[in-house]
């Protein structure tokens, strides 16, 4: 509030210069999404561009996705731990990517500091998933590497350019260390013209207001974000929470991996503490620690104040122990590749121990993992190589009010489009069979309902055949449900052979099929809110002429009789329920 | 054109439908109430207010949001969709983003079609057109007889990559015409020949869902009109910013989606052309929202991934037909400001609107408003709200604006410079978005401002942004209309066509183009415009081999071919356009992923003469008050009374014109020209 703070600058010149600062982020945000090659980038929206100032803090942010919630703020940490406050010049731009960066090595950060007076007032910051940087397999992440040497190059925070000039031999490693060179180095290109964008509004910024109020209005900002979170966190309930599941595996072993979360609110503070989980496993599904932060941020963002714009104070409220060696704050080398698998579980613990407790603001269970999906080969119309790298949507939650919703990205991903069928067989020698809501459906039932999943079939219609690459997590322990609700089934590929046979997987990588089979992706419905058999029977009809449930599902889960003609039979329903509900009771 | 020609134009607006007609280069304005239980009556009431002759009206061009305003009630009739097997569920599952990214609780759209309306039909084509599974006719006539026996009288159909190939859409029409000949049935390629299935399909069911609304609407205004005594040719205004006949709009009513607001952007664009300074940007601030958009070269910019009800919270609905490509914010004179929970100062998105209203209209409302904060500056004449119809009260105005004034410890007036302040921050935000943002440098660029609010912020924003020149037309207020006086019937056609961009695509290319002519030219015939009068207008959407945005492109043809001298020509402007957006271009090879048509007809248009109003600016002076500039200190202001403003004179700021619909503001270190045309011409001192 204004009048917490010894500010001499304005209420409204400080919303004026903050405004342009988010805009400024927005804007470099726009940039890249608009230029890049990788359809990770433009599609998937898997960047983020913001401002952070010299002491750490992120002052604006921009996010397609929320995993890159709480790394911005580490790479420039960790760039000036690195080179010192004197050690940068304008037109610098740092790249990294290694455990540094805090996220799997196809997120490749940049930083740039942005000069006043001869002082830096704040670093310009991105960091966006390139589709192939090396590595043992193509698009770099795996399901089975067993060292993070084997995911790709690292850029040690090394500077791209100096002093506005191209490091020229960085750039040619850059080249020669990806399957994809024109696609990386596009991507590589708006990435840098985006970081220029950035710091060029922040320096017209500072040139109009000066250095001494721009830096007065960070500070209120800053302020403002933290005074915003605790009004919010003391209409929290307080008290001390608890949850715990299991990762399916760690693609190497068949072995689940115990994770799990004490939370704890009080009158200021947030805190979930992960002590507890399994240390880090052999396989890629490890998470660095600021892949960690960032999905717990995202859950405490959910939480408290959804609208709330990116800004460090924010997230000052809240404590996290994430110990050290375990699943959740990998040291090198552990493999990283697929960190999304464990990272959302820092975000989906706290999420399962305080669903019931925060209706207002939380689902019950959703499908959770990103079910990254990699396809590949040599396409025989035209030689070229090519990848197409795909999250896949999934069945979210049932509400304390409401269905959940239909195939929607998890809460890994953001404002994420998944590709339409008709832009997926103009560019790849693929066919869809189907794309389609997973029904009818037979989990996730509830008073309300948890949303269904989809199911997908990509038909490879290409000679030469394909690959295919896959993490779909949350395969054997499914979606939780909440006060009754029943879990949702759980994601998984089936491959289709050409005899017809199926096989059922969970992992794949460069699995190869042939022209003319088909993987059919199936993401999970997610977990139902509250009793089935209190479910208005009219929603189970609708349901049921809706196809989304059979007549069989309609009696047997939720007690609802329909009568030949498929209208309601509501003595029979009336009947039906109390018997499953004293066959449930007994 | 023809001089002596009556054209009118009636924009149907949220509070008032408007009229203007300009016959012999006079303007004629009028305005009646909105009325929105039957549009056409509030067509018909304005029309009678006028005193122009109805039999002398050759030329009626129309902007309504009855389509717009059937879809945000949800007033449209139920409809079916027909579509491929396997694909019934592209409506649920949209492109399955969480726009609002931190809310777990996230609710989809609402399909307009109920899931068990949806009918799938065994039939497959590629993605080059080539067909993999015959149309099933049986699976089609059979959908036909349950969609009748189910009482739904609008059919939409939509396969996939019909785009490529529409031979299964146009069977399946007929098919359905032998089963449930009664039922309007549209097929998704006749408005989108792009690929993207959620888009297109969509488009699809909302124009079957608006139809039969639309269908009655314009029966029904005809019938009026005809009674009315306007017999000359009738145009409804289309979102790409140019006119179709009523019939054609009947076949296609999404395209009138955005009717409304598109007027004031070419309005626009023309005002630019005939003052020679052919790159604008158009702002048009009204009641509850600002809209604006960016005019290169006389050219309005074309989209066609529109969404509607979209924020940032929800992804909305898409419309893949050609809009104008406009930015609009919830920043207007009824525009609320708040303070939020962390103590930060809000203008909008919610508005008073017309009832009840900003503070200072004394009607009930408590709230302060930008209008409120525009009186208690003096920015505002109390006395001479439209035109004096309304007296404002100051005393609500500052009541209004205390609680804001106590929170930050600043005195009243301070804080309605405050929130004068952070919306013109907002609307500024909206004007980069459309030019800084696309790459376009403000400082090339006049700003044209429009809408009831628009002259007050104009001055101030185009001094933010650096302008050229701030200009203010005749009838800010009712400019909309204004700007459909000067359309032209127009179609825009774009067609996905993914292949390298290359000389040796000419041939394709060409074949492609010839083609989209074709179907251009019929449409036209079947509108009887000679063909002669027809103009067609290339451009390709092309981009980096590996991108997926991309950057539309002219393409430099010479003679009636395309070449592959042409081709390279466009490519070499596709790489300046592409630096000129994104500060870099690549080495890489170019691919095509639409081609773009637009062919245009021109009509008679009446001329808008010079304004011939001689007199001495002191008479035009009508008083003088003090006016709050914030930083720039208070001034006593003198105030003008547009009306007799002589044309021809500059005065410097600080000023104040006023007109009975709007108020124009001029800063203390701006002049102030009225040119020959009567608009208001501000630039820097």
């Amino acid at each position: 509030m204004s009048s917490a703070t010894e500010s001499d600058i304005d209420p409204f010149t400080r919303e004026v210069i903050t405004n342009a600062l988010q805009s400024a982020a927005e804007e470099s945000f726009i940039n890249l999404g608009r230029t890049a090659k990788s359809s990770v980038i433009y599609e998937t929206l898997d960047y983020a561009c913001g401002l952070i100032d010299p002491d750490g803090n992120v002052v604006a942010q921009a996010n397609g996705v929320p995993g890159f919630l709480g790394t911005l703020n580490f790479c420039v940490e960790d760039t000036i731990e690195k080179y010192g406050l004197d050690g940068f010049f304008p037109g610098d731009i740092v790249l990294l990517n290694d455990y540094h960066g805090g996220t799997h090595l196809n997120d490749v950060a940049m930083v740039a500091p942005v000069f006043v007076d001869g002082e830096i007032v704040m670093f310009a910051a991105s960091k966006a998933h390139w589709t192939d940087i090396g590595g043992k397999d193509p698009g770099s992440w795996t399901t089975d590497a067993t060292s993070v040497f084997q995911e790709g190059i690292q850029y040690p925070m090394v500077k791209l350019y100096e002093e506005g000039r191209l490091n020229r031999a960085v750039r040619d490693i850059v080249e020669a260390n990806t399957r994809m060179p024109e696609m990386t180095l596009g991507d590589m290109q708006a990435q840098e013209a985006s970081m220029e964008v950035a710091v060029e509004r922040v320096q017209e910024i500072a040139d109009r207001y000066g250095k001494e109020t721009l830096e007065r209005a960070i500070d209120d900002w800053l302020e403002y974000g933290r005074e915003l979170v605790l009004e919010e966190i003391e209409s929290l309930p307080n008290g001390t929470y608890h949850a715990e599941d299991y990762l399916d595996d760690d693609g190497i072993t068949d072995e689940p991996v115990y994770v799990t979360v004490e939370v704890t609110i009080t009158d200021d503070s947030v805190t979930f503490d992960y002590t507890g989980t399994d240390p880090e496993t052999e396989g890629p599904i490890n998470s660095p620690y600021a892949a960690s932060v960032s999905d717990a941020r995202a859950l405490f963002q959910a939480i408290t104040l959804p609208d709330a714009p990116t800004n460090g104070g924010f997230f000052e409220p809240l404590e996290l122990i994430i110990p050290e060696g375990t699943v959740l704050n990998a040291t090198k080398p552990a493999p990283i590749g697929t960190d999304w698998e464990s990272s959302a579980m820092a975000a989906d613990l706290p999420w399962k121990a305080l669903a019931s407790e925060l209706p207002e603001k939380l689902s019950a269970g959703h499908f959770t993992s990103v079910c990254a999906t990699i396809v590949g080969g040599t396409d025989d119309r035209t030689d070229d190589e090519f990848l197409v790298i795909e999250p896949q949507p999934g069945g979210w939650g049932a509400c304390h009010d409401r269905d959940g919703a239909d195939v929607l990205v998890c809460s890994g991903d953001g404002d994420t489009l998944e590709m339409p069928v008709e832009v997926m067989e103009t560019r790849f020698p693929l066919l869809f069979d189907q794309f389609a809501l997973d029904t009818p459906q037979e989990a996730g039932h509830g008073e309300f309902r948890g949303g269904t999943g989809l199911v997908q079939d990509y038909n490879v219609y290409n000679e030469s055949g394909a690959f295919i690459t896959a993490s779909f997590g949350r395969s054997e322990f499914p979606p939780w449900g909440v006060e009754g609700g029943q879990p949702g089934d759980g994601n998984y590929i089936e491959i289709v052979k050409h005899d017809g046979s199926t096989e059922r997987h969970r992992k794949l990588t460069n699995y190869d099929l042939e022209d003319g089979e088909t993987a059919r992706l199936v993401t999970s419905a997610g977990g139902g809110w509250g009793d089935p058999l209190e479910r208005d029977p009219e929603r189970v009809l609708d349901d049921y002429r809706d196809d989304y449930i059979t007549a069989e599902t309609a009696e047997e889960t939720y007690g609802v009789v329909l009568t030949d003609d498929g209208d309601l039979d509501v003595e029979a329903t009336e009947r039906r329920r109390r018997q499953l509900s004293t066959e449930s009771t007994e | 054109m023809s001089e002596n020609t009556t054209r009118a134009a009636v924009d149907i607006g949220g509070t008032f439908t408007d009229f203007v007609a300009v016959r012999d280069g006079t303007l004629s304005l009028e305005k009646a109430s909105t009325t929105p239980e039957n549009y056409a009556n509030g067509v018909v009431d304005v029309l009678s207010k006028s005193d122009v002759s109805m039999d002398d009206i050759e030329q009626f061009v129309h902007g309504t949001t009855v389509v717009i305003n059937a879809i945000t009630e949800r007033e449209g009739e139920d409809c079916a969709l027909i579509t491929t097997h396997g694909f019934r569920d592209v409506l649920d599952i949209t492109r399955a983003n969480r726009p609002d990214m931190f809310n777990f609780r996230y609710e989809k759209p609402e399909p307009f079609v109920p899931r068990r309306d949806r009918f799938e039909v065994s039939e497959r084509i590629d993605q080059a057109g080539d067909i993999l599974t015959e149309l099933d006719p049986s699976d089609v006539r059979e959908a036909a007889a349950e969609i009748r026996d189910r009482g739904i009288e609008t059919i939409a159909v939509a396969y996939v990559n019909a785009y490529a190939n529409p031979d299964h859409e146009q069977r399946t029409r007929d098919l359905i015409a032998d089963e449930y000949p009664e039922a309007y049935v549209t097929l998704s390629h006749e408005l989108s020949e792009e690929y993207r299935e959620y888009e297109r399909t969509n488009t699809a069911v909302l124009n079957s869902y608006v139809r039969p609304i639309a269908d009655d609407y314009l029966t029904t205004l005809a019938d009026h009109l005809e009674e009315s005594g306007v017999e000359g040719n009738r145009y409804v205004m289309k979102s790409n910013a140019g006119t179709s006949s009523f019939s054609q709009a009947r076949q296609s009513p999404i395209e009138m989606v955005e009717s409304g607001p598109v007027g004031g952007v070419f309005g626009a664009a023309r005002i630019g052309e005939q003052l020679g300074e052919p790159d604008v940007i158009s702002f048009d601030m009204g009641g509850t929202t600002a809209k604006t958009s960016l005019i290169e070269d006389g050219d309005v910019d074309i989209e066609t991934e529109y969404w509607l009800e979209s924020s940032a919270r929800d992804e909305g609905y898409p419309v893949q037909v050609p809009v104008v490509d406009i930015v609009e914010i919830g920043a207007g004179g009824g525009s609320i400001a708040w303070i939020d929970q962390g103590g930060s100062i809000n203008v909008g998105p919610k508005s008073a609107g017309a009832d009840p209203g900003p503070a200072c209209y004394g009607r009930g409302g408590t709230e302060p408003t930008v209008t409120d904060a525009n009186l208690l500056t003096g920015r505002l004449n109390p006395e001479y709200f439209l035109g004096g119809e309304m007296e404002l009260d100051v005393d609500q105005a500052r009541a209004s604006l205390e609680p804001i004034a106590d929170e930050f410890g600043t005195d009243v007036r301070q804080a309605a410079h405050g929130v004068l302040q952070v919306v013109n921050s907002n609307m500024a935000h909206a004007l980069k978005q459309v030019s800084l943002q696309r790459g376009y440098d403000p400082r090339q660029f006049a700003l044209v401002a429009s809408g009831g609010a628009g002259g007050l912020h104009a001055a101030t924003l185009g001094r933010e942004l650096s302008v050229k020149e701030t200009i203010v037309p005749r009838a800010p207020g009712q400019f909309s209309a204004w700007g459909m006086l000067l359309t032209d019937l127009r179609r825009d056609y774009v067609r996905t066509l993914v292949r390298s961009f290359e000389p040796d695509a000419a041939d394709i290319v060409d074949d492609a183009f010839a083609s989209m002519a074709d179907r251009a030219r019929e449409a036209f015939d079947a509108e009887g415009v000679p063909r002669e009068d027809i103009e067609l207008e290339y451009s390709v959407d092309l981009r980096y081999d590996g991108q997926e945005h991309t950057v539309q492109t002219p393409v430099r043809s010479d003679g009636d071919r395309i070449t592959g001298t042409a081709i390279e020509r466009t490519i070499e402007t596709f790489h300046l356009r592409h630096d000129q957006a994104y500060n870099f271009q690549l080495d890489d090879p170019v691919e095509l992923v639409n081609l773009r048509l637009t062919a245009t007809a021109a009509v008679s248009k009446p001329a808008i003469d010079v304004l011939e109003r001689d007199g001495r600016l002191s008479e035009a002076r009508k008083a003088e008050r003090p006016v709050d500039f914030g930083t720039e200190g208070t001034h006593e202001t003198p105030i003008y009374d547009r009306s007799t403003l002589p044309v021809e004179v500059s005065f410097d700021g600080p000023a104040v014109v006023e007109e009975p619909a709007c108020t124009t503001l001029v800063h203390p270190d701006q002049t102030c020209r009225v040119d020959e045309y009567g608009n208001l011409r501000i630039s820097q001192q």
